[in-house]
């Protein structure tokens, strides 16, 4: 009924609209994967720290994604309508109230909340702060594929949620899995509306599958005995 | 033809094109009309006292109540009076309906059911014979007794009095102002009957008078219909419409310029929501009658064409009134 990879507002992707779901979908189906093996170690072995561990680049990714956005609207916000910049800027705020609501959940787990960008969060953000750098749309696209990427991890998260009683987390991740469905819809409204050129195109292409081969590693259980170990 | 399950009414609650399959006149000012759908299927089922919103091509929705027989799937019977002073309802009724043309209509939904009782008194004040007739056919055929005081300006004004002879088991006094004057309140209800319901339905003076006789009664002996518009309709702003949320039944006014979802809230009912700007489609409701006027960016065309879901942070309605599945 709802599918907001549909949303309306511009024709900018109608060439490279198939690439970008196939692109999108594998993303997501990794992310699944990954959250899926990632709880299966949990269950041998549940320790909320590693549970923290887990959720700690995300928390990254959050408060990322208001420097993200804030830097968005400042480069280039003035080359789109003003209800986008609006719209942008609702989702900084939204993306800071999951720094705030994810940072709580992790220290309700014994966890520490990341205040510099955690080493298995790096190539992420590095990668999105380059986009930001070669192109209008580029941190947009690459965002858009790791924020849909996080809709694979939602449904194994609360099924590992009931087994392991932490409604804490799972109440976080319903309201994320909302506000998500918002900057879904918003990032590929924008991309729509002002990608013009073959050239355009093709940085939101390259944006995409460069978060594609990355979004996903962060959710598994290797990267988080990784980080533990470090 | 969309159908879907309103948890909050026990009903279904659905939107047909129906076509007119008769419209007579009945009584002086009351038109009587048969409607059936286009294939012959039947109807959904409903109990005494339903009634089904009529959704006009001038925009106007107005409620009427069932009239006909329950156990006739194939047809709905609406009697509707010509109100001299009608904004546009029951005038395009009258006006600009014909026999063999096709009428919107959603429902049917009922908050004037019929409950057990040994014996059961009706009250009905012109056009508020509507409700009650089905209800006078059902517990005559339980044979139960039953009591009918029927009140109207003149014997002419007063639809169905002949069907009304012919229901057996009880009895009914029918009373033309003109004739006999008022209703005797007094006689029917001035003592309290502990094994009888009371079932009233008319214009707002008859409805407080009996309100006021009844104050005798124990609670929940009086059942009572109001056809009466209400005036926050009337004091209607451009661009202003209502909602009744199906649940409750409350009715609230969403003046122009304010989002159906802020009302919502400022009226203390939750409805998930993130974007409020039409984008991500998580204040999606269900609409159970009246016409959205969509203005997100999300729902499929198809959906919007349908117009049984909306999003309330952006859409609106075309319709006096949306009736959402809250
Ligand atoms: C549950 C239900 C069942 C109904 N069943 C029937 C039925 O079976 N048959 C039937 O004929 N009608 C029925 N009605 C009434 C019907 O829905 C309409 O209200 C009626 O047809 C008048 O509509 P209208 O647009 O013609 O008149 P309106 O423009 O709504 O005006 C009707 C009358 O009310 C007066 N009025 C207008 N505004 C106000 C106000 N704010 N306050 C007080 N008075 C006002 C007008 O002057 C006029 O006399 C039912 C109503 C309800 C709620
Ligand atoms: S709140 Fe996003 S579409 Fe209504
Ligand atoms: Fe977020
Ligand atoms: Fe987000």
């Amino acid at each position: 009924m709802v599918d907001v990879r549909r949303v309306r507002g511009g024709d900018g992707l109608a060439e490279i609209n198939d690439e970008l779901d196939q692109i999108l979908d594998s993303v997501v189906e990794n992310t699944r994967l990954a959250t899926e093996s990632f709880f299966a170690s949990y269950d041998k072995n549940p320790d909320p720290k590693v549970l923290a561990a887990w959720l700690a680049p995300r928390a990254w990714r959050e408060i990322d994604y208001v420097f993200l956005l804030n830097e968005q609207i400042r480069r280039y916000g003035l080359e789109f309508e003003r209800k986008h910049i609006t719209l942008l800027a609702k989702q900084s705020f939204q993306e800071a109230e999951h720094y705030e609501i994810v940072g709580r959940a992790i220290e309700s787990l014994g966890g520490t909340v990341p205040t510099s960008v955690p080493p298995e969060a790096k190539p992420w953000s590095d990668f999105l702060w380059e986009c930001l750098e070669r192109h209008p749309l580029a941190a947009i696209a690459a965002w858009n594929c790791s924020e849909t990427s996080a809709s694979g991890s939602f449904e194994p998260t609360f099924k590992a949620g009931e087994r392991h009683d932490f409604a804490e987390v799972v109440r976080v991740y319903k309201q994320i899995e909302t506000d998500e469905k918002f900057h879904v819809g918003l990032g590929r409204q924008v991309l729509a509306a002002y990608a013009k050129t073959d050239h355009d195109r093709d940085e939101i292409l390259r944006a995409m599958r460069g978060m594609r081969d990355i979004a996903w590693k962060t959710f598994t259980p290797e990267s988080v005995a990784q980080a533990r170990s470090a | 033809m969309t159908t879907f399950d309103s948890r909050s009414l026990g009903q279904a609650s659905e939107l047909f094109e129906l076509t007119i399959a008769e419209l007579r006149p009945v009584a002086e000012g009351v038109v009587s009309l048969e409607l059936r759908t286009p294939d012959g299927a039947d109807l959904p089922a409903w109990q005494p006292g339903a009634h089904i919103d009529v959704l006009l091509p001038n925009g106007i929705v107005r409620q009427y109540s069932l009239c006909g027989d329950p156990a006739q799937r194939d047809n709905w019977r609406i009697g509707v009076l010509r109100e001299p002073a009608s904004r546009g309802g029951s005038s395009y009724v009258h006006e600009e309906l014909r026999q063999g043309g096709t009428l919107s209509v959603a429902g049917p939904r009922n908050n004037f059911s019929l409950a057990e009782a040994d014996r059961y008194l009706f009250i009905a004040g012109g056009i508020g014979i509507t409700p009650i007739l089905p209800m006078i056919r059902a517990v005559a055929a339980q044979g139960k007794p039953w009591t009918l005081l029927y009140g109207g300006r003149s014997r002419r004004s007063m639809a169905f009095l002949e069907e009304i002879g012919g229901l057996a088991g009880g009895e009914a006094h029918i009373v033309p102002q003109d004739e006999f004057g008022l209703l005797d309140l007094q006689k029917f209800l001035g003592e309290h009957l502990p094994d009888t319901l009371v079932y009233c339905c008319g214009p707002a003076p008859l409805i407080d008078a009996v309100e006021a006789k009844c104050q005798i009664w124990r609670s929940g002996a009086l059942h009572l219909e109001r056809f009466a518009p209400s005036d926050k309709a009337a004091n209607k702003e451009k661009g202003s419409f209502e909602v009744e949320l199906a649940r409750s039944g409350k009715r609230l006014v969403i003046p122009p310029y304010r989002s159906i979802l802020d009302i919502l809230e400022e009226n203390g009912c939750k409805v998930t929501n993130s974007c409020r700007a039409g984008i991500c489609g998580t204040c999606l409701v269900k609409v159970l009658s009246g016409v959205p006027d969509h203005f997100d960016d999300v729902l499929s065309y198809e959906d919007q064409e349908a117009g049984d879901v909306m999003l309330v942070c952006v859409s609106r309605a075309k319709s006096d009134l949306l009736v959402l599945d809250l």
